[in-house]
């Protein structure tokens, strides 16, 4: 496979393969963009 | 802690490093290097994410159950080390629902391109979808009881889960050999031709060293909230306690 | 301020409330698909696939039916809180403009709910519509509708009463029993092309039916119910 057959959406199973693979590094990014957001908005312990 | 603190901070980012890299080469496997499927086709690639994140899902449960039962063992005896414990549970739990939701998520992509149907009430995909919905309810507990209580009853409720998933493996296949449906997709080690293995093994390591990275980052973000609220208490005490002039 | 102006006040304080804590929403949605799954385990659609599609029109709306209860019940408890109905039935606005805004809302929330909840509903129960789809997006507002007007009613004429959460089940299930005939056999036509057009057309119009009815009866009678004691 290469980079252009992986972008490429004429098939369902194409489609579903690029659905799958960005559905599991978006839900996965989203994840820790989100711990990181909120750990920017938790005070740090103060000393 | 003030000396621990850049030392953890730099095992983390070389963590990151690591798991990032070696799902860079489990990408580049699983997409580029490995031989197309003669069965299934492209779409069999789906394989390479789906598989290794199932698999992991089945773990993070049972690390929220042995949280659960040291928060519930150390509650009388020593409140510090059991809010640790109750930080870890909810991590573990949050991880298991981001892993399970996954692995169901990209098992129905596969299963409609590669067998038409979105979905079957068979043992594996109903047993899955039940473990979702205990930890997503576990979840849910924890948001919506009352401060204070929310721990102690999220503890409760993960042990009811642990026990649960045992249970409900064993019934739905009882079910499903008293009434047999179609089943998806065939077992987990049918036909894992040699040219599959390199893809599957460097993504199940990748998505595990991940999956660890996610659940200690998450596990200090909680952490880093307790403590914040601690502070915080503290601080009304002694501004409660101040003199006035 | 006109009549519609107050409406309008009323669905945005509602709106706006639910929206800050999403409890409402994120229970009904996950309440939802619960029930679903129940139904799944307990019908079996790999099993049985030509009975689960003449029973899914069934199926969905007590889903929906259940959903709904669960949301109604405490949509008037952010009114009990601080004595907040105590100025509502001082407020100069209309009664029914109240009502009207907090079933409106409700609506919302439950349509919201419906449309999470129809694509895993299909998916749950290998569902293809052999009929025409499009008359869908028209039963399910008008079913929804029916069981919302009532169910906001109800729910306020219980706000006294001792077991509170238990008589809305009681009172809304005996008075939407023509409506949720009229969707359920709407839904199971459409989804099972088993009905001709005329005869979906005519459960279409006694649903319509009903809802213009009821809402005019609610919005006649709830004045009445808001300064009961």
């Amino acid at each position: 496979m290469t980079w252009q057959s992986l972008f490429d959406v004429s098939t369902m199973e194409h489609r579903h393969l690029l659905f799958a693979y960005a559905a599991v590094l978006l839900i996965q990014g989203g994840y820790v963009g989100w711990i990181a957001w909120n750990w920017s908005r938790v005070k740090g312990p103060r000393h | 802690m003030e000396q621990r603190t850049p030392t953890l901070r730099s095992v983390a980012w070389l963590w990151f490093g690591i798991s990032v890299a070696v799902l860079v080469v489990g990408f580049r496997q699983a997409i580029f290097l490995t031989p197309t499927d003669a069965a299934q086709g492209n779409v069999g690639r789906i394989f390479y994410y789906h598989v290794p994140i199932a698999m992991l899902s089945l773990l993070f449960p049972y690390l929220n159950f042995a949280a659960s039962l040291a928060y519930l063992y150390f509650r009388k005896r020593d409140p510090l080390k059991a809010l640790t414990a109750d930080a870890f549970a909810l991590a573990s739990a949050e991880v298991a629902v981001v892993y399970t939701s996954i692995c169901l998520l990209t098992g129905m992509l596969w299963g409609r391109a590669a067998w038409g149907i979105w979905w079957a009430w068979d043992a594996r995909l109903t047993s899955v979808l039940l473990l979702w919905l205990l930890y997503m309810s576990y979840l849910m507990l924890r948001s919506f009881s009352a401060t204070g209580q929310s721990q102690t009853l999220a503890a409760v409720l993960s042990v009811f889960a642990a026990v649960d998933v045992p249970i409900v493996y064993m019934s739905i296949r009882w079910w499903r050999t008293q009434h047999p449906a179609p089943v998806f997709g065939g077992g987990p080690n049918s036909g894992m031709d040699k040219s599959m293995l390199p893809a599957f093994f460097w993504n199940l390591a990748g998505w595990a060293v991940w999956g660890i990275f996610i659940l200690l980052f998450r596990f200090a973000l909680e952490r880093r909230r307790q403590l914040a609220e601690q502070e915080a208490a503290l601080q009304a005490i002694e501004a409660s306690l101040e003199i006035p002039r | 301020m006109n009549y519609l102006g107050h409406v309008v006040d009323h669905l945005r304080k509602d709106l706006q409330l639910e929206w800050r804590s999403r409890d409402s929403i994120n229970g009904m949605l996950f309440f939802a698909l619960l029930v679903v799954v129940v139904f799944g385990l307990a019908f079996d659609p790999a099993g049985y696939p030509t009975t689960t599609r003449q029973i899914s029109g069934g199926i969905l709306w007590v889903a929906l039916l259940f959903a709904s209860i669960t949301a109604l019940n405490q949509s008037w408890t952010r009114e009990l809180r601080n004595q907040v109905l105590e100025a509502q039935r001082m407020a100069p606005s209309p009664a029914s403009a109240l009502f009207l805004g907090k079933a409106v809302a409700n609506m919302l929330f439950v349509l919201v709910v419906e449309a999470v909840l129809a694509p895993i509903f299909i998916v749950f129960f290998n569902l293809h519509v052999l009929g025409n789809m499009w008359l869908l997006a028209l039963i399910l507002p008008l079913g929804t509708w029916a069981l919302v007007v009532n169910g906001t009613f109800f729910a306020a004429l219980g706000l006294r009463a001792r077991n509170r959460e238990l008589l809305l089940p009681l009172l809304l299930l005996p008075i939407s029993l023509p409506a949720l005939l009229a969707m359920v056999q709407a839904t199971t036509g459409v989804l099972t092309a088993e009905l001709d057009s005329i005869q979906i057309g005519t459960w279409i119009k006694q649903l319509a039916g009903y809802d213009i009815i009821f809402t005019t009866i609610c919005i006649l009678l709830f004045e009445t119910v808001l300064n009961a004691e």
